[in-house]
């Protein structure tokens, strides 16, 4: 009587699941992308980690190369020059993939997240077929839409493959203020996939097509994974000392007044303050 | 504002690594990598916070006055992962640091993690 009840519940179950399109997640058949993705030891923040962080010898424009020269001597100054992350806004992409602090790959079967730990950013990138969205407001982190691919027809994915669109700005490349362009319509693809030798790094192909770049600028990216990982909240408005006035970006001081950060710098206009006669 | 009275004045910029932070995620250059100042005094405040944590170090100048210097490090996400944590600086702490001053000449720096420790020599984490 009971092993009847039994086959009758799980029947009934199995006809739900069908009934309802139901899939199961089958994890088998994607990468093994779980833990913790870091940059690997020595690996400093620049963009294009096989080049020094001072010579990236950026494809920009005419235009683009003089603003980024105007950037080098207002930073030589004590300026925060064409990097805009000190107000805490996010880096958005490309820059994202820097990965400053460590990243989390949480792969589902219609999105896969990516949760970087520097500045809480998050990516959602939707590998569930759609089409890209007629009217969407613009991101820091954009709009991704991936496809996995098994390239080795082992039938295992082992490559993601994403293009994302629909960037707001301003944005740098990375904190020496390599520029991208004004008019925000900066596409970036990237493959991201396990090194074949060793599954405990992460490479991410990333090519960035945008109009302050002559050509499309093309990057390799690594990571390697952490099995423990510790996870540390990064939350940058609790701290940040860096406060811009107009044109100008001074520092809080140890008593909350404001400092000049360059030599000679002038106070901010208090022409909306009402002032003793 | 009256000198600093520090321990040492490096000069040489060309031999000393910078004091502040490698991995910064905004640009350092408003502090002078090419002239650190080593300072001692005592922590005021230890914030541990992002984007990145902060001394607060009352440092004794020559005319006997004091000045509480702000002075910027690693972030939380770095620091913890070196063995670091909210209470491995405490107010009444003396300590010894190496400083990259801002540029400005007004009370603020920057400092990193391999470069500060008690005043008696021991380190920040233990050994």
């Amino acid at each position: 009587m009971r092993s009847r009840a039994w086959i009758a519940v799980m029947a009934l179950a199995a006809v739900l699941a069908l009934s309802s399109g139901a899939q199961a997640f089958d994890e088998m058949k994607y990468p093994d992308m779980e833990g913790q993705w870091r940059r690997p030891k020595g690996v400093e923040n620049q963009w294009d980690t096989s080049k020094p962080v001072n010579r990236q010898e950026a494809p920009l424009t005419a235009e683009y190369q003089a603003i980024f020269e105007a950037n080098l001597k207002d930073v030589a100054a004590g300026g925060m020059g064409t990097d805009p992350t000190y107000t805490c806004i996010p880096d958005g992409m490309p820059r994202a993939m820097n990965v400053i602090f460590p990243m989390e790959i949480i792969i589902q079967p219609k999105v896969t997240h990516i949760l970087i730990e520097y500045l809480s950013m998050l990516r959602r990138i939707y590998t569930d077929g759609r089409d890209w969205p007629a009217e969407e407001d613009p991101s820091f982190m954009g709009y991704s839409i991936g496809k996995w691919i098994d390239e080795d027809g082992d039938g295992r994915y082992d490559v993601l493959e994403v293009e994302t669109r629909n960037l707001k700005g301003p944005r740098a490349f990375d904190a020496s203020g390599i520029p991208l362009h004004a008019d925000n319509e900066t596409v970036v693809k990237e493959r991201i996939f396990l090194d074949k030798a060793n599954p405990d790094i992460l490479h991410d192909e990333v090519t960035t097509f945008d109009h302050a770049l002559t050509r499309p600028w093309v990057v390799l990216k690594s990571y390697t994974r952490v099995r423990n990982p510790i996870w540390v909240e990064s939350i940058c408005p609790e701290g940040n000392p860096h406060v811009r006035i107009g044109q100008e970006v001074y520092m809080l001081s140890a008593d909350g007044e404001l400092m000049p950060a360059k030599k000679g710098q002038p106070p901010p206009d208090l022409k909306y303050f009402k002032q003793p006669r | 504002m009256t000198r600093p009275l520090v321990v040492a004045l490096l000069a040489s910029g060309a031999l000393v690594a910078s004091a502040a932070p490698a991995l910064a995620h905004h640009s350092f250059a408003m502090f002078d990598r090419a002239n650190p100042v080593e300072l001692e005094g005592t922590v005021r405040e230890f914030k541990y916070v992002a984007p990145h944590s902060f001394i607060l170090l009352e440092v004794k100048d020559t005319d006997g006055s004091s000045t509480v210097w702000n002075l910027e490090g690693g972030a939380p996400s770095l620091l913890a992962r070196e063995g670091w944590t909210r209470a491995s600086l405490k107010p009444g702490d003396q300590i010894r640091l190496m400083v990259d001053p801002l540029r400005s000449g007004a009370p603020g720096g920057a400092w990193n993690a391999g470069k500060v420790k008690f005043k008696d020599g021991r380190p920040i984490i233990g050994e």
